[in-house]
Protein backbone atom coordinates (compact mmCIF):
# COMPACT_ATOMS: atom_id res chain seq x y z
CA UNK A 1 0.00 0.00 0.00
CA UNK A 2 2.59 2.62 1.26
CA UNK A 3 4.83 1.16 -1.77
CA UNK A 4 2.19 1.91 -4.29
CA UNK A 5 1.68 5.61 -3.32
CA UNK A 6 4.82 6.22 -2.94
CA UNK A 7 5.99 5.02 -6.62
CA UNK A 8 2.71 7.26 -7.59
CA UNK A 9 4.28 10.35 -6.15
CA UNK A 10 7.24 9.93 -8.13
CA UNK A 11 5.74 9.22 -11.26
CA UNK A 12 3.79 12.37 -10.23
CA UNK A 13 6.92 13.93 -9.89
CA UNK A 14 8.76 12.82 -12.96
CA UNK A 15 5.45 13.77 -15.22
CA UNK A 16 5.22 17.39 -13.53
CA UNK A 17 8.75 18.34 -13.93
CA UNK A 18 9.03 16.70 -18.03
CA UNK A 19 6.23 18.77 -18.58
CA UNK A 20 7.64 21.83 -17.39
CA UNK A 21 10.66 21.38 -19.36
CA UNK A 22 8.90 20.15 -22.49
CA UNK A 23 6.88 23.14 -22.70
CA UNK A 24 9.88 25.45 -21.80
CA UNK A 25 11.68 23.67 -24.41
CA UNK A 26 9.36 24.02 -27.19
CA UNK A 27 8.94 27.81 -26.40
CA UNK A 28 12.67 28.30 -26.63
CA UNK A 29 12.51 26.59 -29.59
CA UNK A 30 9.83 28.77 -31.17
CA UNK A 31 11.68 31.76 -29.90
CA UNK A 32 14.76 31.07 -31.89
CA UNK A 33 12.22 30.27 -34.63
CA UNK A 34 10.40 33.19 -35.05
CA UNK A 35 13.57 35.51 -33.80
CA UNK A 36 11.16 37.41 -31.43
CA UNK A 37 12.26 38.93 -27.88
CA UNK A 38 8.63 38.69 -26.89
CA UNK A 39 7.92 35.36 -26.91
CA UNK A 40 9.61 34.82 -23.62
CA UNK A 41 9.75 31.14 -23.05
CA UNK A 42 9.40 31.64 -19.41
CA UNK A 43 6.55 33.67 -19.89
CA UNK A 44 4.53 31.58 -22.37
CA UNK A 45 5.46 28.53 -20.48
CA UNK A 46 3.84 29.99 -17.12
CA UNK A 47 0.56 31.00 -19.64
CA UNK A 48 0.34 27.89 -20.96
CA UNK A 49 0.35 25.37 -17.53
CA UNK A 50 -1.72 27.68 -15.57
CA UNK A 51 -4.51 26.64 -17.79
CA UNK A 52 -3.95 23.47 -17.97
CA UNK A 53 -3.85 23.20 -14.07
CA UNK A 54 -6.98 24.77 -14.06
CA UNK A 55 -8.41 22.97 -16.64
CA UNK A 56 -7.68 19.29 -15.67
CA UNK A 57 -8.09 20.52 -11.86
CA UNK A 58 -4.91 19.60 -10.24
CA UNK A 59 -4.06 21.92 -7.04
CA UNK A 60 -1.51 24.35 -7.54
CA UNK A 61 0.37 22.58 -4.18
CA UNK A 62 0.42 19.26 -6.20
CA UNK A 63 2.29 21.23 -9.00
CA UNK A 64 4.51 22.76 -6.91
CA UNK A 65 5.29 19.78 -4.39
CA UNK A 66 6.20 17.86 -7.75
CA UNK A 67 8.75 20.45 -9.37
CA UNK A 68 10.19 21.25 -5.84
CA UNK A 69 13.38 20.29 -7.70
CA UNK A 70 13.24 23.20 -10.05
CA UNK A 71 12.47 25.19 -7.72
CA UNK A 72 15.56 23.98 -5.42
CA UNK A 73 17.70 24.52 -8.49
CA UNK A 74 17.14 27.67 -8.29
CA UNK A 75 19.56 28.44 -5.45
CA UNK A 76 22.61 27.00 -7.56
CA UNK A 77 21.55 29.45 -10.41
CA UNK A 78 21.80 32.19 -8.23
CA UNK A 79 25.52 31.47 -7.51
CA UNK A 80 26.43 30.88 -10.85
CA UNK A 81 25.64 34.45 -11.80
CA UNK A 82 28.65 35.00 -9.44
CA UNK A 83 30.76 33.89 -12.93
CA UNK A 84 29.57 36.97 -15.52
CA UNK A 85 30.19 39.27 -12.03
CA UNK A 86 33.73 38.02 -11.57
CA UNK A 87 34.21 38.77 -16.07
CA UNK A 88 33.31 42.05 -15.30
CA UNK A 89 34.76 42.90 -11.77
CA UNK A 90 37.69 45.00 -13.15
CA UNK A 91 35.15 47.52 -14.54
CA UNK A 92 32.98 47.64 -11.82
CA UNK A 93 35.49 48.25 -9.26
CA UNK A 94 35.99 51.59 -10.87
CA UNK A 95 32.70 52.83 -10.74
CA UNK A 96 31.82 50.69 -7.29
CA UNK A 97 31.10 53.73 -5.86
CA UNK A 98 28.35 55.56 -8.39
CA UNK A 99 27.03 52.81 -8.49
CA UNK A 100 26.25 51.78 -4.82
CA UNK A 101 25.01 55.37 -4.77
CA UNK A 102 22.58 55.27 -7.61
CA UNK A 103 21.04 51.80 -6.46
CA UNK A 104 20.60 53.08 -2.81
CA UNK A 105 18.93 56.14 -4.23
CA UNK A 106 16.70 54.15 -6.36
CA UNK A 107 16.10 51.47 -4.02
CA UNK A 108 14.77 53.81 -1.20
CA UNK A 109 13.09 56.30 -3.54
CA UNK A 110 11.03 53.42 -4.90
CA UNK A 111 10.02 51.96 -1.64
CA UNK A 112 8.48 55.34 0.04
CA UNK A 113 6.81 55.77 -3.10
CA UNK A 114 5.29 52.31 -3.25
CA UNK A 115 4.35 52.80 0.69
CA UNK A 116 2.92 55.84 -0.08
CA UNK A 117 1.13 55.32 -3.12
CA UNK A 118 -0.34 52.45 -1.37
CA UNK A 119 -1.55 53.97 1.52
CA UNK A 120 -3.19 56.77 0.09
CA UNK A 121 -5.08 54.18 -2.55
CA UNK A 122 -5.68 51.12 -0.95
CA UNK A 123 -5.02 52.13 2.61
CA UNK A 124 -4.25 49.13 4.14
CA UNK A 125 -0.51 49.15 6.10
CA UNK A 126 -0.03 45.26 5.32
CA UNK A 127 -0.29 45.67 1.16
CA UNK A 128 1.63 48.39 1.53
CA UNK A 129 4.68 46.89 3.23
CA UNK A 130 3.92 44.17 1.03
CA UNK A 131 4.31 45.90 -2.37
CA UNK A 132 7.52 48.09 -1.20
CA UNK A 133 9.36 45.56 -0.81
CA UNK A 134 8.57 43.63 -4.35
CA UNK A 135 12.42 44.65 -6.01
CA UNK A 136 13.92 42.46 -4.47
CA UNK A 137 14.78 38.71 -4.60
CA UNK A 138 11.83 36.31 -2.96
CA UNK A 139 13.35 34.71 0.52
CA UNK A 140 14.88 38.65 1.07
CA UNK A 141 11.20 39.66 0.25
CA UNK A 142 9.23 37.48 2.22
CA UNK A 143 11.47 37.45 5.05
CA UNK A 144 11.46 40.68 5.47
CA UNK A 145 7.62 40.99 4.96
CA UNK A 146 7.23 38.95 8.24
CA UNK A 147 9.50 41.25 9.80
CA UNK A 148 7.34 43.97 9.04
CA UNK A 149 4.10 42.40 9.57
CA UNK A 150 3.18 42.27 5.79
CA UNK A 151 1.12 39.91 3.57
CA UNK A 152 3.36 37.04 2.57
CA UNK A 153 1.44 36.34 -0.49
CA UNK A 154 0.68 39.60 -1.47
CA UNK A 155 4.70 40.12 -1.33
CA UNK A 156 5.13 37.11 -2.96
CA UNK A 157 2.61 37.78 -6.35
CA UNK A 158 3.96 41.25 -6.27
CA UNK A 159 7.76 40.15 -6.89
CA UNK A 160 6.75 38.10 -9.40
CA UNK A 161 4.99 40.51 -10.99
CA UNK A 162 7.79 43.26 -11.06
CA UNK A 163 10.19 40.61 -11.93
CA UNK A 164 8.22 39.30 -14.95
CA UNK A 165 7.57 42.70 -16.19
CA UNK A 166 10.90 44.00 -15.67
CA UNK A 167 12.33 40.50 -17.54
CA UNK A 168 10.18 41.38 -20.53
CA UNK A 169 9.39 45.25 -20.94
CA UNK A 170 12.74 46.55 -19.73
CA UNK A 171 14.65 45.46 -22.47
CA UNK A 172 12.70 47.30 -25.21
CA UNK A 173 11.31 50.23 -22.73
CA UNK A 174 15.26 51.00 -21.87
CA UNK A 175 16.24 51.05 -25.69
CA UNK A 176 13.25 53.55 -25.92
CA UNK A 177 14.34 55.92 -23.84
CA UNK A 178 17.47 55.58 -24.88
CA UNK A 179 19.49 53.84 -22.55
CA UNK A 180 21.02 51.39 -24.86
CA UNK A 181 24.32 50.23 -22.79
CA UNK A 182 24.36 46.79 -21.89
CA UNK A 183 25.82 48.13 -18.61
CA UNK A 184 22.89 50.64 -17.50
CA UNK A 185 20.02 48.05 -19.04
CA UNK A 186 21.70 45.01 -16.63
CA UNK A 187 22.03 47.62 -13.67
CA UNK A 188 18.44 48.68 -13.65
CA UNK A 189 17.11 45.58 -14.89
CA UNK A 190 19.01 44.24 -11.69
CA UNK A 191 17.48 46.80 -9.59
CA UNK A 192 13.67 46.45 -10.21
CA UNK A 193 13.31 43.01 -11.77
CA UNK A 194 15.40 41.34 -8.91
CA UNK A 195 16.49 37.05 -10.21
CA UNK A 196 13.74 36.92 -12.34
CA UNK A 197 14.68 39.80 -14.78
CA UNK A 198 18.63 38.86 -13.87
CA UNK A 199 17.59 35.31 -15.66
CA UNK A 200 16.24 36.51 -18.44
CA UNK A 201 18.10 39.15 -19.87
CA UNK A 202 21.48 37.09 -19.09
CA UNK A 203 20.79 35.00 -22.51
CA UNK A 204 21.07 38.86 -23.80
CA UNK A 205 24.84 39.43 -23.36
CA UNK A 206 27.49 38.42 -20.31
CA UNK A 207 27.80 42.52 -19.57
CA UNK A 208 23.87 42.34 -18.70
CA UNK A 209 24.47 39.24 -16.95
CA UNK A 210 27.38 40.95 -14.50
CA UNK A 211 25.25 44.75 -14.13
CA UNK A 212 22.28 42.84 -13.40
CA UNK A 213 24.00 40.29 -10.72
CA UNK A 214 25.72 43.23 -8.99
CA UNK A 215 22.60 45.51 -9.09
CA UNK A 216 20.90 42.32 -8.06
CA UNK A 217 22.93 42.03 -4.64
CA UNK A 218 23.21 46.08 -4.43
CA UNK A 219 19.65 46.48 -4.21
CA UNK A 220 19.24 43.70 -2.09
CA UNK A 221 21.59 44.82 0.84
CA UNK A 222 20.14 48.23 0.46
CA UNK A 223 16.65 47.15 0.90
CA UNK A 224 17.36 44.49 3.66
CA UNK A 225 18.96 47.13 5.88
CA UNK A 226 17.00 50.34 5.06
CA UNK A 227 13.54 49.62 4.22
CA UNK A 228 12.95 48.52 7.98
CA UNK A 229 13.98 51.90 8.72
CA UNK A 230 12.13 53.53 6.19
CA UNK A 231 8.75 52.05 6.88
CA UNK A 232 9.04 53.43 10.01
CA UNK A 233 9.52 56.95 9.37
CA UNK A 234 6.78 56.88 6.85
CA UNK A 235 4.01 55.05 9.43
CA UNK A 236 5.18 58.27 11.71
CA UNK A 237 4.77 60.92 9.36
CA UNK A 238 1.63 59.37 7.37
CA UNK B 1 30.13 21.48 -7.54
CA UNK B 2 32.42 24.52 -7.32
CA UNK B 3 28.38 25.53 -7.19
CA UNK B 4 27.78 23.55 -4.59
CA UNK B 5 30.17 24.16 -1.84
CA UNK B 6 29.73 28.04 -2.25
CA UNK B 7 26.08 27.25 -1.78
CA UNK B 8 26.92 25.47 1.44
CA UNK B 9 29.03 27.72 2.83
CA UNK B 10 26.72 30.68 1.54
CA UNK B 11 24.11 28.80 4.18
CA UNK B 12 26.69 28.34 6.77
CA UNK B 13 26.65 32.32 6.92
CA UNK B 14 23.07 32.66 6.96
CA UNK B 15 22.98 30.85 9.62
CA UNK B 16 25.03 33.12 11.30
CA UNK B 17 24.24 36.46 10.31
CA UNK B 18 20.66 36.20 8.67
CA UNK B 19 20.88 39.94 6.47
CA UNK B 20 20.70 38.06 3.21
CA UNK B 21 19.24 34.34 1.69
CA UNK B 22 21.79 31.47 1.10
CA UNK B 23 22.24 32.12 -2.65
CA UNK B 24 23.68 35.54 -2.55
CA UNK B 25 26.42 35.05 -0.10
CA UNK B 26 27.04 31.83 -2.24
CA UNK B 27 27.47 33.94 -5.36
CA UNK B 28 29.90 36.21 -3.66
CA UNK B 29 31.96 33.71 -2.43
CA UNK B 30 32.03 32.17 -5.72
CA UNK B 31 32.93 35.50 -7.47
CA UNK B 32 35.86 35.97 -4.85
CA UNK B 33 37.03 32.35 -5.28
CA UNK B 34 37.38 32.92 -9.01
CA UNK B 35 38.53 36.45 -8.73
CA UNK B 36 41.36 35.15 -6.09
CA UNK B 37 42.08 32.27 -8.95
CA UNK B 38 41.06 29.64 -6.43
CA UNK B 39 38.85 27.86 -9.24
CA UNK B 40 40.10 27.27 -12.67
CA UNK B 41 37.36 29.63 -14.84
CA UNK B 42 38.28 28.64 -18.27
CA UNK B 43 37.85 25.19 -17.31
CA UNK B 44 34.05 25.34 -15.54
CA UNK B 45 33.08 28.08 -18.22
CA UNK B 46 31.10 26.00 -20.23
CA UNK B 47 29.45 24.40 -17.51
CA UNK B 48 28.18 27.87 -15.96
CA UNK B 49 27.17 29.17 -19.75
CA UNK B 50 24.72 26.61 -19.64
CA UNK B 51 22.99 26.58 -16.45
CA UNK B 52 22.67 30.56 -16.94
CA UNK B 53 21.40 30.33 -20.37
CA UNK B 54 18.40 27.65 -18.87
CA UNK B 55 18.15 29.04 -15.39
CA UNK B 56 14.62 30.89 -16.44
CA UNK B 57 13.07 27.40 -16.54
CA UNK B 58 13.71 27.11 -12.22
CA UNK B 59 11.32 30.05 -12.04
CA UNK B 60 7.89 28.37 -13.82
CA UNK B 61 6.95 26.74 -10.74
CA UNK B 62 6.95 30.44 -8.89
CA UNK B 63 5.39 31.89 -11.69
CA UNK B 64 2.75 30.00 -12.53
CA UNK B 65 1.59 30.21 -7.92
CA UNK B 66 0.09 33.31 -9.64
CA UNK B 67 -3.03 31.46 -9.68
CA UNK B 68 -2.99 30.87 -6.31
CA UNK B 69 -3.75 34.98 -6.00
CA UNK B 70 -6.51 35.32 -8.30
CA UNK B 71 -8.75 36.16 -5.21
CA UNK B 72 -6.36 38.65 -4.46
CA UNK B 73 -6.95 40.15 -7.82
CA UNK B 74 -10.25 40.24 -7.44
CA UNK B 75 -10.60 41.80 -4.31
CA UNK B 76 -8.30 44.49 -4.85
CA UNK B 77 -9.03 45.24 -8.03
CA UNK B 78 -6.25 46.24 -10.66
CA UNK B 79 -4.65 49.07 -8.86
CA UNK B 80 -2.61 46.47 -7.14
CA UNK B 81 -0.81 45.08 -10.53
CA UNK B 82 -1.24 49.14 -11.25
CA UNK B 83 0.80 50.27 -8.32
CA UNK B 84 3.36 47.48 -9.13
CA UNK B 85 3.60 48.44 -12.67
CA UNK B 86 4.02 52.02 -12.46
CA UNK B 87 7.12 51.75 -9.77
CA UNK B 88 8.81 49.29 -11.35
CA UNK B 89 9.22 51.24 -14.32
CA UNK B 90 9.75 54.28 -12.32
CA UNK B 91 12.71 52.25 -10.56
CA UNK B 92 13.76 51.05 -14.18
CA UNK B 93 13.98 54.54 -15.51
CA UNK B 94 15.56 55.91 -12.77
CA UNK B 95 18.37 53.78 -12.65
CA UNK B 96 18.67 52.83 -16.47
CA UNK B 97 18.64 56.87 -17.26
CA UNK B 98 21.09 58.10 -14.55
CA UNK B 99 23.81 55.22 -15.07
CA UNK B 100 23.65 56.13 -18.96
CA UNK B 101 24.45 59.28 -18.42
CA UNK B 102 27.34 58.69 -15.95
CA UNK B 103 28.73 56.23 -18.70
CA UNK B 104 28.49 58.80 -21.49
CA UNK B 105 30.11 61.48 -19.29
CA UNK B 106 33.08 59.40 -18.99
CA UNK B 107 32.65 57.82 -22.28
CA UNK B 108 33.03 61.32 -24.78
CA UNK B 109 32.63 58.92 -27.92
CA UNK B 110 29.26 58.09 -27.27
CA UNK B 111 27.68 60.83 -26.64
CA UNK B 112 28.93 62.21 -29.60
CA UNK B 113 27.13 59.64 -31.84
CA UNK B 114 23.98 59.66 -29.79
CA UNK B 115 24.16 63.47 -30.83
CA UNK B 116 24.08 63.01 -33.88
Amino acid sequence: MINHSLTSEISFMIFFILLTLIVYQAYVQLQKFCQKAWLNPMLLSILTLIPLLVFFNIPFEHYYEATTVLNGLLEPAVVALGFPLYQHIQTIKKQWRQIVILLFVGAVITIAISFCITIYTINQYEIAVSLSLKSVTTPIGIALTEQLSGNNSITAFAIILAGLFGALLGPPWLSFINVTSPKAQGLAIGAASHALGTATISRLSYEHAAYSSLALIISAVVTAIFSPIIIKILVHFL
Amino acid sequence: MSVGICLLAGKAIEYFLPILPASLYGMMIFTALLHYRFLNAKRIQPCIEWAIANMAVCFVPAGVGIINHFELIKSYGFMLITIIFLTTFLLLTFVGITYQRQLNRHNPTIKKELNN
